[in-house]
């Protein structure tokens, strides 16, 4: 086992452990793959933690258009994480590869039908129209981990 | 004076023939503000405003013509056939000497003739205005010209007839000084005098290229820092979307930067994006690019 291998597999635990228990996921999962530089790793948020700015529109949209006050409800959905330590240095060519590596939506994700998603135009954000998309979890020396999302294209900012 | 100003300015047709981009000292700078336009219309281009005022060169708050395009958005123009850059420096000095030749006489007739015509256009248009204004002076005369009749008899010592002097000089108003604000008149109009060769274009940017086609207007980034920030439709408009630094295929990015950038992002309502050309690999075509946008996740 070389060092570097090492190196990735501490990064990976660092990173499963603070997701299980400062984050409250479930369903982790390691998942590797040839084509993959490293071990990326997807799981269930406890709330749903990406919401497009267009899908918000059309979720406001129906909202308006049901009883006042009611809402709909916003299951979580499975994310990839991609650990990584602060003093690495990926290129654009490797961001690449992960991303042309992974589906948008990771293993076991509700299936969401075409005919659901005329129904209620925001649930096809979770399955047709859902881009790629991966948690960066960037690791320091003190185990400070923090979470960027980081998109495939060109995503428009969230309105926060 | 303010209606012959906009009288004299109708809407004009876009100019026929390519834009001049004047290259200056390194800098790539366009004079004509029908450029201005056509490039902000039409190529999604607005650049950066950087004349001053002679009176007052120091400020540099309200800044005017020539605006500065960057090297990458300059070479744009050019791929597309909008544009042609011009070397100033030899141009000028080509068109000097070319003045006491013969050419140079007939361009300096030509030259004078243009400043004739406009004259007498502004003098023309001048004079209908003075008309538009006596007939309004004239009409308010009548209407009160019952109580001029009345009033003078008695005190004939100021009465003195319409001076003859006074009228001369109203006949004779100064006109308004035309400054030409470009040397355009000095060019042909459809030649492309002192354009550059090909092989001297600035390089081209695939990754600007990229955000221009998909309808990006871009701002320089210091503000945010960045190479650049990114707009959705025209800034006038709309807020940045983006704050976005373009990279080679292979450069290394140190995560501090990714994260300080997304964060910095995140806390101005924009999201970070980078991207780069793919290197040209076997079955990829050339300005290939990759994006990517990060922002905070918010846990």
């Amino acid at each position: 086992m070389t060092l570097n291998h090492q190196r990735t597999e501490a990064l990976t635990k660092i990173v499963l452990n603070n997701l299980q228990h400062q984050h409250d996921w479930t369903h982790l999962h390691p998942h590797s793959q040839l084509n993959l530089p490293r071990t990326v790793i997807y799981g269930l948020p406890p709330k749903r933690l990406y919401v497009h700015p267009d899908e918000q529109v059309e979720i406001i949209k129906a909202e308006k258009e049901m009883r006042a006050g009611d809402r709909i409800p916003q299951e979580p959905e499975l994310e990839w994480v991609l650990p990584l330590h602060l003093s690495e240095k990926w290129s654009p060519a490797e961001f690449a590869a992960v991303f042309d590596a992974i589906d948008s939506r990771p293993p076991g994700s509700t299936e969401i039908s075409p005919e659901e998603e005329e129904r209620s135009p925001w649930l096809a954000w979770k399955g047709s129209r859902r881009g790629k998309r991966v948690l960066l979890a960037t690791v320091q020396d003190d185990s400070t981990v923090t979470y960027y999302w980081m998109h495939d294209g060109l995503v428009k900012p969230r309105q926060n | 004076m303010a209606a012959m100003m906009t009288s004299t300015q109708p809407p004009q047709p876009p100019q026929p023939g390519p834009i001049r981009i004047s290259l200056i000292a390194g800098r790539y700078l366009l004079f004509s503000i029908d450029s201005v336009m056509e490039i902000r219309r039409k190529h999604g281009l607005c650049c950066v405003l950087t004349g001053t005022m002679p009176q007052n060169p120091t400020q540099n708050l309200f800044l005017g013509l020539p605006i500065e395009l960057r090297a990458e958005e300059a070479r744009l123009l050019v791929e597309r056939g909008a544009a042609y850059i011009a070397d100033e420096t030899s141009d000028h000095l080509a068109k000097l000497k070319e003045m006491s030749s013969e050419a140079g006489d007939k361009r300096r007739e030509a030259y004078l003739r243009g400043l004739k015509e406009k004259r007498r256009t502004a003098k023309r248009l001048f004079n209908e205005e003075k008309a538009a204004v006596k007939k309004m002076h004239e009409g308010k005369r009548k209407g009160g010209s019952k109580k001029e009749k009345a009033a003078p008899a008695t005190d004939s010592l100021f009465e003195s007839p319409t001076s003859p002097v006074v009228e001369a000089a109203a006949k004779k108003e100064v006109l308004p000084a035309i400054t030409p604000s470009t040397s355009s008149a000095l060019l042909d109009k459809d030649s492309i005098s002192g354009a550059i060769a090909d092989d001297e274009l600035p390089e081209s940017s695939a990754f600007y290229r990229y955000l221009n086609t998909r309808g990006y207007f871009t701002t320089p980034g210091l503000r945010f820092g960045g190479d650049y920030s990114a707009y959705p439709g025209d800034p006038m408009r709309y807020h940045a979307h983006f704050l976005a630094n373009c990279y080679s295929w292979n450069d290394k990015i140190p995560m501090l930067d990714i994260v300080t950038s997304g964060r910095l992002g995140t806390a101005v309502k924009k999201s970070f994006l980078f991207g780069a050309e793919r290197e040209e690999e076997e079955g990829k075509k050339e300005g290939d690019v990759r994006m990517f946008c990060v922002e905070w996740a918010g846990m």
